[in-house]
């Protein structure tokens, strides 16, 4: 008789990495179609251009490193990255730029540095701060209006038609600012308050254009709760790290509440932190990524605190508008010296480790 | 059962069911061990049945071993007759271990047989052929008195039977019970924890009254403050039982502790936790707490030995798995081989994908089947295909952390793997690679399959040599020191010599005077002198 196992135990009830993977997407559906609500098809066109551009880089690293395509690219690990990507993407970036995101996610954040589980950063972040650094207007300004401020968003034809040519079908062009640009994008709800707060504009006045919700950015308020039930589904099923996303949201709310109750004309209300931007799809699925977070119990409450504080931080006095990405990226960077110094106590020994 | 041991606590006034209140072992906090699995048990496999005599093969092999599976020495050489009970291998290593010849019998041969070592090196066996006209499972003789005793002679008689752990790890049961430093908790370890395994809950169910005698015999030698029995709380009909036989026994020293299920809960380390909320320290032993903790098996073999005379010849083992039509507790004797046992309880070939020795979570799979068994096989799974994870090849570990959350000793199981795979021995001490029991949970949760224990296990063996390498180098460094300092010593006392001489040479030139100068030739000519007068003689013989 064949030993199939050379070692204890023989059992594993684990869901496998491909389906643990598998359950993110799922669990990022929910948001993905509130997106999809207030800012139209655009949003899955991302992700399947993001997807299709994130397996192809995938398949021709690993070929040229001469690994196992099939089965590594099978793991879905790709699928993610692209994925979470697309969803921090405005609805009708051109083509090409998502494509070099993701490209650049794939091929340079995750596998030069030996693939899945070796990589130090994000990739989805770091492909999304690519972009951010190289087209801060269209990642920033060149967001499609929610539904509410206009009747409906572009429609399937034509948001394939400006995310391929730059152009609407009829001629008109979106980087063309006077004309119909205007009428489909604008600013982010994040960027409108930190451009309305350097004209001296007070939080009150600012909460009053029609960009705004009853505490957050108009759709945001939404999307924020879907990925929240997104990330309470995550960590019911156990796929994804519960520490991590609390300590953020906590911190983020702690520091929000601080500022706002020192200054409540010049910072805005915890709520709208909480509710705006990428915090809730920050909290349950970015900074939850396994490989780039903490993996000690204590670090992962100081990775996900230190990610709230950052996230405020940049948003509130640096010129990005939202501060995820690289607050998540900055944390990246610490996480090998945070889980040095965060080893928890093991059985039979003192504190000091002896 | 933990909610009724907790409502039994708290609500004593209206309690009226068979378990008083006074057997039950009230703990000051709810305490647990961190992390920890819940593995489907599927122990009602093989715990439906009472336990049933396993038949004697006609041939037995009895490995020549110590509890550690190192070599030892034999008794007997081939060709010996032996007797029901006579001894078969001594180990005289500390603590010194025994086993005795489960039959009268032939000794066929002593050859190198394949033994149930992880290693399957093959390791020199005593093939045992039984006699067919004697019975096996003698019947119970008389109950003898103990009380007449000395504890001297009860603890000779344990090392005489061979006694060892039951538990699994076959520590010679002599050596445990003659303690040194005052125990303030015995602890008897009914928790059986393993998914399949249920000898010790049959054992409790069938057999409470005679383990609560070798209960009773371990606390006349080791005097505890207290005795728990811990019973974990899927086992409601051992716990049952065990609470009448104390009540029938008319017992009041022995406190029943009803443990939620949880995996590993019946470590050692991880049930002194959950009992008393301490921390056995690194690296140190139970006894260090006053703690000493003995499986309901060895209770049950320490009756045996010392009511009945019987020596620990065999043992009740869980043969199980869905590739067998009987599944159920045999009673075995030492050295049935495996193969046998599987034939009575009835293997399916066909379906049979893997045999496993012990549980699934920290068992080994074994490839030889004519092995004989020992006294620390407790379980026999003969597994099909579906029934256990395998897989060829693993994906990268992504840091999850699942690991972590289930450890029950608190380490970082990801880190561990990943050093052991550098082989950085360094930090595997850092990251405390000892303290891990190898209780499996970790790679029981991994979504990346990684045979996480097997790293361990290699990252251990690793240190082992290194630590032999260094004791090696270590010692050749201390005979060369020595060699040189001799040298060094020689060289000086010849030295001291010469210098010691030329000296004497010295003095002797500048005292030297003219009347010892005469007197240095008088002598001289009177020594030729008498050597011509002695010589003369002979001379003339000669002519």
């Amino acid at each position: 008789m064949k030993v199939l196992n050379v070692s204890s135990p023989h059992l594993n009830q684990a869901r496998s990495l491909p389906m643990l993977m598998l359950w993110v997407v799922i669990a990022g559906v929910p948001g993905m179609l509130t997106m999809m609500y207030y800012f139209g098809w655009g949003v899955l066109i991302n992700v399947i251009i993001a997807c299709s551009f994130a397996l192809l880089t995938e398949v021709a690293i690993l070929k040229w490193r001469q690994k196992p395509i099939r089965r590594i690219i099978t793991d879905n690990t790709a699928l993610v990255t692209a994925f979470l990507y697309a969803l921090c993407l405005p609805a009708l970036l051109p083509w090409w730029a998502t494509a070099l995101g993701i490209i650049f996610a794939i091929a340079v954040v995750k596998q030069l540095y030996g693939g899945v589980g070796n990589n130090i950063f994000n990739p989805a972040m770091a492909g999304y701060v690519l972009l951010l650094v190289s087209f801060p207007v269209a990642m920033t300004t060149h967001w499609v209006l929610p539904t509410g401020l206009v009747e409906s968003p572009p429609s399937f034809m034509a948001a394939l038609s400006v995310i391929f040519t730059g152009a609407f079908p009829d001629g008109a062009k979106v980087n063309d600012l006077v004309n119909t640009l205007d009428a489909v994008t604008g600013a982010t709800p994040l960027d409108s308050v930190k451009t309305a707060l350097t004209q001296n504009f007070l939080i009150e006045e600012v909460m009053e254009a029609p960009v705004f919700g009853q505490h957050g950015g108009l759709g945001w308020e939404w999307i924020n709760f879907t990925f929240f039930l997104g990330g309470l589904l995550m960590i019911f099923l156990k796929v994804c790290d519960w520490r991590i996303p609390l300590a953020m949201i906590i911190a983020l709310f702690i520091v929000s509440s601080l500022f706002y109750t020192i200054d409540s004309q010049n910072y805005a209300h915890p709520m709208f932190n909480i509710v705006t931007g990428g915090t809730m799809l920050g909290a349950f699925f970015i900074a939850t990524d396994p490989v780039t977070a903490s993996t000690t119990p204590k670090g992962r409450w100081i990775y996900g605190a230190m990610i709230g504080i950052l996230i405020y931080i940049i948003r509130t006095w640096s010129s990005y508008p939202d501060g995820v990405a690289f607050a998540v990226l900055l944390m990246n960077m610490t996480v090998p010296t945070l889980d040095h110094y965060t080893k928890p106590r093991t059985y039979g020994h003192t504190a000091q480790g002896a | 059962m933990s909610e009724n041991q907790q409502s039994e606590a708290t609500e004593l006034p209206q309690n009226n069911l068979t378990s008083p209140p006074k057997n039950v072992f009230e703990k000051k906090a709810q305490w647990t061990f961190p992390g920890g699995i819940h593995p489907d048990d599927k122990k009602n496999i093989s715990n439906q049945n009472a336990i049933q005599i396993m038949a004697c093969p006609e041939t037995l092999y009895i490995p020549i071993t110590n509890y550690k599976g190192h070599p030892a020495v034999t008794d007997v050489k081939p060709g010996d007759l032996v007797k029901h009970g006579a001894s078969l291998v001594t180990s005289i290593d500390t603590p010194s271990s025994r086993v005795c010849s489960p039959v009268d019998g032939l000794v066929v041969s002593i050859e190198k047989r394949n033994t149930l070592h992880p290693s399957q090196l093959p390791t020199p066996t005593i093939v045992l052929k039984t006699d067919e006209s004697s019975s096996h499972f003698k019947k119970p003789s008389a109950e003898k008195n103990l009380s007449d005793l000395k504890n001297a002679e009860i603890l000779e008689i344990i090392r005489q039977a061979g006694i060892a752990g039951l538990g699994g790890a076959a520590f010679p049961t002599h050596a445990k019970v003659d303690v040194a430093t005052p125990i303030k908790m015995l602890i008897i370890n009914g928790i059986e924890c393993e998914p399949y395994i249920s000898c010790d809950d049959r054992l409790m169910r069938e057999r409470a009254d005679e383990i609560l005698v070798g209960i009773q015999i371990i606390e006349r030698l080791v005097q505890p403050e207290r005795i728990v029995f811990a019973i974990e709380d899927n086992k409601p009909e051992a716990v049952k039982n065990v609470e009448e036989a104390i009540i029938a026994a008319k017992i009041d020293t022995v406190k029943i502790a009803v443990v939620p299920t949880k995996y590993p809960s019946g470590g050692e380390k991880q049930l002194i936790q959950i009992l008393t909320g301490q921390e056995v320290p690194a690296q140190t032993l139970p006894s260090k707490l006053g703690i000493l903790m003995h499986n309901v098996g060895t209770c049950y073999a320490l009756k045996r030995a010392l009511l009945h005379g019987e020596p620990s010849i065999s043992r009740v083992v869980t043969v199980t798995g869905e590739a067998v039509s009987h599944p159920g507790n045999y009673e075995c004797l030492i050295g049935t081989p495996i193969d046998f046992i599987l034939e009575q309880a009835g293997i399916d070939q066909n379906k049979l994908s893997q045999v496993i020795i012990g549980g699934p979570m920290m068992g080994i799979a074994i490839a030889n089947l004519d092995v004989g068994i020992d006294n620390s096989v407790n379980c026999i799974i003969a597994a099909t295909r579906s029934e256990i994870f395998h897989t060829d090849q693993h994906a990268p570990c992504i840091r999850c952390g699942q690991c972590a959350d289930v450890c029950p000793a608190s380490l970082l199981p990801q880190q561990l793997f990943w050093y052991a795979n550098a082989k950085n021995l360094v930090k595997l001490d850092e990251y405390h690679l000892d303290d891990c029991i190898e209780c499996g949970a970790c790679a029981y949760v991994c979504p990346s399959q990684i045979p996480l224990v097997h790293y361990y296990r290699f990252g251990k063996s690793l240190k082992q040599q290194k630590n032999q390498e260094f004791e090696k180098s270590e010692h050749a460094k201390q005979r060369f020191e020595f060699r040189q300092e001799r040298l060094e010593r020689e060289k000086i006392e010849r030295a001291q010599r010469h210098k010691k001489a030329a000296e004497e040479r010295q003095k002797r030139a500048t005292t030297n005077t003219g009347d010892d100068k005469k007197q240095a030739i008088m002598e001289a000519l009177a020594r030729v002198k008498a050597k011509q007068a002695s010589s003369a003689p002979k001379d003339q013989k000669t002519e």
